[in-house]
């Protein structure tokens, strides 16, 4: 039950963020939004809106990858994955409104929170890479860990920004997935696209 | 006051700032205040006393303001910095020396940079503004376009500048996220991250261009 307070808050606070920013958004919208009382928010969260606000930051970026893992769960390959996961990373930046909204008004206020969990973020993405790397065939003298936590950068930077790529052309994604990123990561065989 | 962010133009490695030594010694004053105390606290009055000038030579040097002013010191340092980097590239060897000087030589002034130290430590939000989403796309252009043709020696013209952005990529994404056992302003762990990640790509452009 209080997990379950703690989850509507922070997803009440993103809500918010979309709708007043960063800078307007009070402990009061937060607790309104999910339903709850105020008192409650800081039970919580007991530092107050900072807390509030930096945690539900963090954890609509948890969201963001929990839900992308999910969205490439089915590939069949590593190759296919990356693929699959910068298209739909792209996609989803792209069409998450909050997130537009506050970068839009707020860069200021915002992107430093990001920076801050972007280390957590660069190591669970790492873990999960170098897991996926362990089962794929690997180009000659390549660590699973050492390659998983150099992708883990580079997907985040494409996620970010696609520089001169455009992610949302497939033909474009698998070139620069097979072509480029994995080259010295995978073995050849496993950079043929099927 | 904060200045808002602003838009950077640009940098062309070989072409070295005009302005003249009074504005030269009134940026050097400012970045002086800046490593000292950070951007919000170097107000102009400080800076006019450490330059040794009166204010109305400085706001003759600078009609805008605060902003023109660390404009003007922002692109000062960027073509500085650009052009020492793009004298890396062009003193290499090979694709594997360019690319790793290149790292080495960014990290290196960038941590000797007592001001730019002093931003990044204490006044992130001033830099974060240039590094996001759409911005940092720009950033990426403006390195394959200021260090692409300096790579183009080893390199076909379009590769040469996707191999600077890549490597701006690698490098701005250790810079705000350093991990513990890698130093990019080391020879042998920057030859190592360009041996493993970067160069795989591009030696069959090396070996057989098309």
């Amino acid at each position: 039950m209080s997990d379950d307070a703690r989850t509507r808050l922070l997803a009440a606070t993103v809500t918010c963020l979309g709708r007043y920013g960063i800078a307007k958004t009070t402990v009061d919208d937060a607790a309104r939004e999910a339903g709850l009382a105020r008192a409650t928010v800081y039970r919580h969260f007991p530092d107050g809106k900072e807390q509030l606000i930096a945690e539900a930051i963090t954890w609509a970026v948890g969201q963001f990858f929990a839900e992308l893992a999910v969205a490439v769960d089915g590939a069949p390959d590593f190759a296919t994955k990356m693929e699959q996961a910068l298209v739909h990373a792209h996609r989803a930046v792209d069409e998450h409104v909050v997130l537009q909204k506050v970068l839009e008004t707020e860069p200021e206020r915002l992107l430093p929170q990001l920076t801050q969990s972007a280390p957590q973020v660069v190591e669970v993405l790492s873990d999960y890479l170098a897991e996926q790397l362990r089962a794929a065939p690997l180009a000659p003298g390549v660590d699973p860990a050492d390659a998983g936590e150099w992708l883990a950068r580079m997907g985040l930077s494409f996620i970010l920004a696609g520089g001169r790529w455009d992610l949302t052309d497939p033909a474009q994604v698998r070139r620069l997935v097979r072509h480029e990123l994995l080259v010295g990561v995978l073995a050849p065989e496993a950079l043929a696209a099927e | 006051m904060v200045p808002g962010p602003v838009e950077l133009r640009v940098v062309d490695p070989d072409l070295p700032a005009a302005t003249t030594e009074s504005a030269e010694r009134i940026l050097d004053a400012t970045l002086a205040l800046i490593a000292r105390w950070g951007v919000a606290k170097t107000a102009l009055g400080d800076v006019a006393k450490e330059a040794g000038c009166s204010r109305a030579t400085l706001y003759r040097a600078f009609p805008g303001g605060k902003q023109h002013l660390l404009l003007a010191l922002g692109e000062r340092e960027l073509v500085a910095y650009v052009g020492a980097i793009a004298e890396a590239i062009d003193e290499a060897a090979d694709l594997e020396e360019a690319l790793t000087m290149a790292v080495v030589v960014a990290s290196r002034l960038l941590r000797d940079h007592a001001a730019a130290q002093f931003v990044l430590d204490h006044e992130p939000g001033l830099l974060l503004p240039f590094l996001g989403f759409h911005q940092v796309d720009r950033l990426y252009g403006h390195t394959a376009i200021a260090l692409g043709p300096h790579l183009e020696r080893f390199l076909p013209a379009d590769r040469a500048g996707w191999a600077a952005e890549w490597t701006a990529r690698a490098f701005i994404s250790f810079i705000f996220n350093p991990r513990a056992d890698l130093d990019l302003a080391d020879i042998d762990d920057a030859r190592g991250l360009v041996q493993r990640f970067l160069l795989p790509a591009f030696v069959p452009m090396i070996t057989s261009p098309t």
